[in-house]
């Protein structure tokens, strides 16, 4: 017992104003005159008794209220032993329905454990969760026993990789909030995977007794298919065949054969037998995958005769589309450029582009919303006509890549791109005859899959002003002299990036060099706005919905069941959707383009190993016993609990008692 | 709507007892009915057929002559009397538990009578204060000033000593020259049966006598905080009292008191008339002026 505000104790002296007004305090009595004595008698002695005898006790009255008044505001508490009250323990139920869960009936398994538990605890508090990759609370803390019931048998099956660190800190936040002992129910495969990278991670405060359940005490034999590389993309109908490779892993398995088959579209398209060493990994070629026109869903499948089907596929999407074509327009008599870009784009891009050269008397005609980009490649006098019509065709969306060489060095200003040139800067003439890249911003992709264009001689580049403010160029890349190198700017709805050195070999060896194809790829996927498409993600993985300059429009996300998992502010607002399920998602992205993707669950769910008993010992913290034997009662746990509101009713009661006393006592001296 | 003049309270906020009875009294026969005797005054009240028997001084011979028919002219009785108020002026008379403490009632009270006596009735007037001595004596008499007299004297009449009517009662018949009403204002704290030993023999004399006996509210009711010493206003007795006997005991020895003095007051054939100070005075104009007119 103690009290949570012992400084209202002061108030103690208080208690000294009852005793002065009732003893230190003489009652002195004012002579009163009346008209005659004829009639009156004396009564002092009884009356002084009686008197004293009710102020004694309405004395008593006024100190006992003062007393638990002030013992009200410091505010009393009882230590209570918590985990003996049924209603002061929480009694956590978390059934795992990660991916591994769908092996055998490891799932009913489990929800029949819980069950067990449930009947076992009878009326206590519980609440009911699943997990996988993260915890969800399927009911409140109740204590409906029904209620409960239907909790348990609504958990379905997930495909997300389970994460016991994951569910630790979720179980960590519920105790912070609950302020009372949790009885933690685990019911899980106790697959190792599912283990925290850091003990630490797993940890629980010592309100939480853990008490697992597993439905598995071994591991189980499996093998999956534990990777698929596919190309997520097939440009043209004359394409090379698309090149599958699949890797068939066995977890705990002896040396078998397996058999591979390849499904497109539903249709087997190439089946293959293999030899999967014991507990090994094994890789499977598919030389020649063939797809239509459109998004193709593919699956590469195993037989793998194990209790684990549903791992037995994965999933990708390949989609064959016609290659997008690029206008570059250069000099006249430029031949160099046309050459290095188009053997680029046409090296890198699995031919996703067509480059279409022309010189810049020839490009006044041509429409730029027919290309996916076009490319400005040093150039000097720009019509006008042709100006207005790239800057029109930037500002509605579309997208321009300026080199400028010596040719651009003689004008004042960059066209479209609207940098100032403050200077060009010829290396040739300094002592080390050229200049290598000072810094990049490594999170712009064109310069990050080159890894920062190490060795690249720049002999002649101009020095533009990125500009102030909000219409300030972002600069990517710097030379060591801080002479900016590549920049981007958005202009309207388009983006235009600006390279400040050409591309024809002359004004460097860019072109020459492993990093010029990646940048052109990268480039031309950034600015065809097609660098997000890809074949296969992984469950728990998040999608890009749009990026910074699409905020506002919408997307659209139908997820394997047919369903639309983004309410309508979602679908205007969200940056990224998470993939929660198995199967093949649709969307159609902020920029108008339609993706399909293969969700496959995380190959580690495949590992059926399980947790060790040492290891669960642990983490249950208590190390040696079996976690079934665990069950025991939660460790002596003290909670405060303030009875401020008794001592509040007590003082309601003395009041009444001393109202009515006092009452009685003045009121001898009033007429009816 | 002036009886509400009649109030106590009221009335002690009106400075001057000639106005403070002039109010009284003018507010209570407003509210009166003429009064139903006939007798010899010059107010005509009403004709009326002779019939045999009447008196023939009565007969308006001037209606006669013109119808030859009998009637009598009837007019307002009117009789003189003489009135003295003996009041008591002793210190129990100060008592007072609100605004008007017994002795001013005694005077508003005294001054209302005298005036309607004087004004109303044509009566000789007169005053008598004692305590336990005769203090002041102005004699019945109709005379011009003789009301400011009498006011003069009700002002000067300050409460001191203590009651004794033995000695008053003694000497006062000798103040008498002729019969009348003797109304005496007092708070009677004295044993009844003593007190109307000492007040019968006025009666003796032919005179018309009555007790107005005027009390607090607390007289009779008396309001205690908790035990008290009380104090005798008179004697400067004291005495510890509690509560609970001013309660019960107390309030039934009054009445007993009250009873006992007003039976033995009828029985010796004197009027006796209980004024609480918190009430109006028209109980007592009312007894007066049933007095008087018995008395034609």
């Amino acid at each position: 017992m103690g009290l949570f505000a012992p400084w209202f104790l002061a108030g103690l002296v208080g208690l000294g104003l009852p005793v002065y007004l009732h003893l230190l305090k003489r009652q002195t009595m004012k002579p009163k005159p009346v008209s005659s004595l004829m009639f009156f008698e004396s009564r002092t002695q009884s009356s002084t008794r009686h008197r004293r005898l009710r102020y004694l006790l309405l004395m008593a009255l006024r100190l006992l209220v003062l007393l638990l008044l002030i013992l009200a505001f410091a505010n009393p508490f009882v230590n209570r032993d918590s985990a003996a009250l049924a209603s002061n323990r929480l009694v956590l139920l978390v059934i795992d329905n990660s991916f591994s869960m769908r092996a055998g009936t490891r799932l009913s398994d489990a929800k029949d454990q819980a069950m067990s538990v449930l009947a076992a605890k009878g009326a206590a508090r519980a609440q009911v969760a699943s997990f996988g990759s993260q915890l969800r609370l399927m009911t409140q803390p109740v204590e409906d026993q029904a209620a409960l019931r239907a909790a348990v048998q609504a958990i379905q099956p997930g495909d997300e990789h389970g994460n016991f660190g994951e569910l630790s800190r979720a179980v960590r936040g519920i105790a912070e909030s609950v302020h009372m002992p949790i009885e933690f129910h685990v019911f899980s495969d106790m697959q190792r995977g599912d283990l925290a990278a850091t003990f630490t991670d797993m940890a629980l405060p010592d309100n939480v007794k853990l008490v697992t359940h597993a439905v598995v005490t071994k591991a189980q034999p499996n093998w999956t298919v534990e990777s698929v590389d596919a190309p997520g993309q097939v440009w043209g109908k004359d394409a090379k065949p698309v090149h599958v490779q699949a890797v068939i892993a066995g977890y705990g398995t002896p040396a078998a054969q397996r058999t591979v088959s390849l499904v497109v579209n539903d249709k087997v398209t190439a089946t293959k037998t293999v030899a999967v060493p014991a507990n090994g990994r094994v890789s499977v070629d598919f030389p020649s995958l063939e797809v239509p026109y459109g998004f193709s869903r593919c699956e590469v499948k195993i037989d793998s005769a194990d209790g684990f089907a549903a791992d037995d596929l994965r999933r990708f999407a390949i989609e064959r589309s016609d290659p997008q074509k690029v206008l570059l327009v250069h000099n006249y008599g430029d031949n160099r450029s046309p050459l290095y870009i188009g053997a680029a784009l046409g090296a890198a891009a699995q031919s996703a582009f067509i480059v279409e050269s022309i010189s810049v008397n020839e490009a006044a005609d041509r429409k730029p919303s027919n290309y996916a980009f076009i490319i400005l490649s040093d150039l000097n006098a720009l019509p006008q006509l042709l100006e207005n019509s790239l800057t029109g065709y930037v500002k509605a969306g579309g997208s321009l890549l300026i080199t400028a060489g010596t040719t651009t060095g003689g004008r004042t200003q960059i066209p479209i791109f609207g940098a100032h040139v403050i200077e060009t800067r010829d290396y040739t003439r300094s002592p080390e005859r050229f200049m290598g890249v000072g810094e990049f911003d490594s999170s712009y992709p064109a310069v990050a899959k080159a890894d920062g264009w190490p060795g690249v001689k720049f002999f002649y580049a101009l020095n533009v002003d990125p500009g102030t403010g909000a219409d300030a160029a972002r600069v990517i890349v710097r030379l060591s002299d801080q002479t900016p190198l590549l920049l981007d700017k958005r202009i309207g709805e388009g983006r235009v990036v600006l390279l400040t050195s050409g591309l024809d070999n002359l004004t460097n060896d860019f072109p020459l060099h492993p990093a010029f194809v990646p940048f052109i790829e990268q480039t031309a996927r950034y600015l065809a706005g097609s660098e997000r498409q890809g074949g296969a993600r992984t469950v728990d993985a998040f999608l890009e919905l749009r990026n910074a300059r699409e905020q506002g429009q919408g997307v659209e996300v139908t997820d394997p069941e047919g369903k639309r998992p983004l309410t309508l502010s979602e679908a205007a607002s969200a940056q990224s959707f998470q993939l929660t399920e198995a199967g093949y998602y649709q969307l159609r992205l902020a920029n108008g383009r339609q993706n399909e993707v293969g969700v496959n669950p995380d190959p580690k769910e495949s590992n059926l190993d399980v947790i060790p008993e040492d290891v669960l010992s642990l983490w249950q913290g208590k190390g040696g016993s079996s976690s079934e034997a665990a069950a025991g009662p939660v460790a002596p746990h003290t909670t405060p609990e303030s009875f401020w509101w008794w001592v509040m009713l007590l003082v309601l009661c003395a009041a009444v008692a001393e109202s009515v006393l006092a009452s009685r006592y003045l009121g001898t001296q009033r007429e009816e | 709507m002036l009886q509400r003049y009649l109030d106590p309270t009221i009335l002690a906020g009106i400075s001057g007892l000639d106005l403070v009875a002039k109010t009284v009294v003018d507010g209570f026969v407003a509210g009166l009915h003429r009064s139903p005797d006939f007798g010899f005054s010059q107010e005509f009240a009403e004709y009326r057929a002779y019939t045999p028997g009447d008196d023939l001084r009565a007969v308006d011979w001037n209606v006669y002559a013109r119808t030859e028919r009998i009637y009598l002219k009837r007019f307002r009785g009117e009789t003189n009397s003489m009135l003295t108020i003996l009041l008591d002026a002793s210190n129990s008379m100060q008592f007072g538990s609100h605004k008007v403490n017994k002795m001013d009632y005694a005077r508003y009270l005294a001054a209302s009578l005298f005036y309607l006596a004087i004004h109303g009735q044509r009566d000789a007037a007169g005053l008598l204060t004692f305590d336990d001595e005769i203090r002041n004596f102005i004699r019945p008499s109709t005379r011009q000033g003789q009301l400011p007299r009498l006011l003069a004297g009700l002002e000067q009449a300050e409460p001191r000593a203590r009651t004794d009517f033995a000695k008053p009662m003694r000497y006062f018949p000798e103040f008498l020259k002729r019969r009348g009403m003797v109304l005496i204002v007092s708070d009677f704290w004295e044993s009844p049966e003593k007190l109307i030993q000492e007040i019968e023999p006025l009666r003796f004399h032919g005179n018309e006598v009555v007790l107005f006996h005027i009390l607090d509210p607390e007289d009779v009711r008396p309001k205690m905080n908790g035990p008290a010493i009380l104090v005798d206003m008179e004697t400067n007795a004291e005495l510890e009292v509690t509560p609970d006997y001013a309660k019960t005991e107390y309030r039934e020895k009054v009445q007993a008191h009250l009873t006992q003095l007003r039976d033995r007051a009828l029985g010796a054939g004197l009027g006796y008339c209980l004024l609480m100070t918190d009430r109006p005075l028209d109980d007592a104009l009312r007894e007066y002026l049933t007095l008087r007119g018995g008395r034609q």
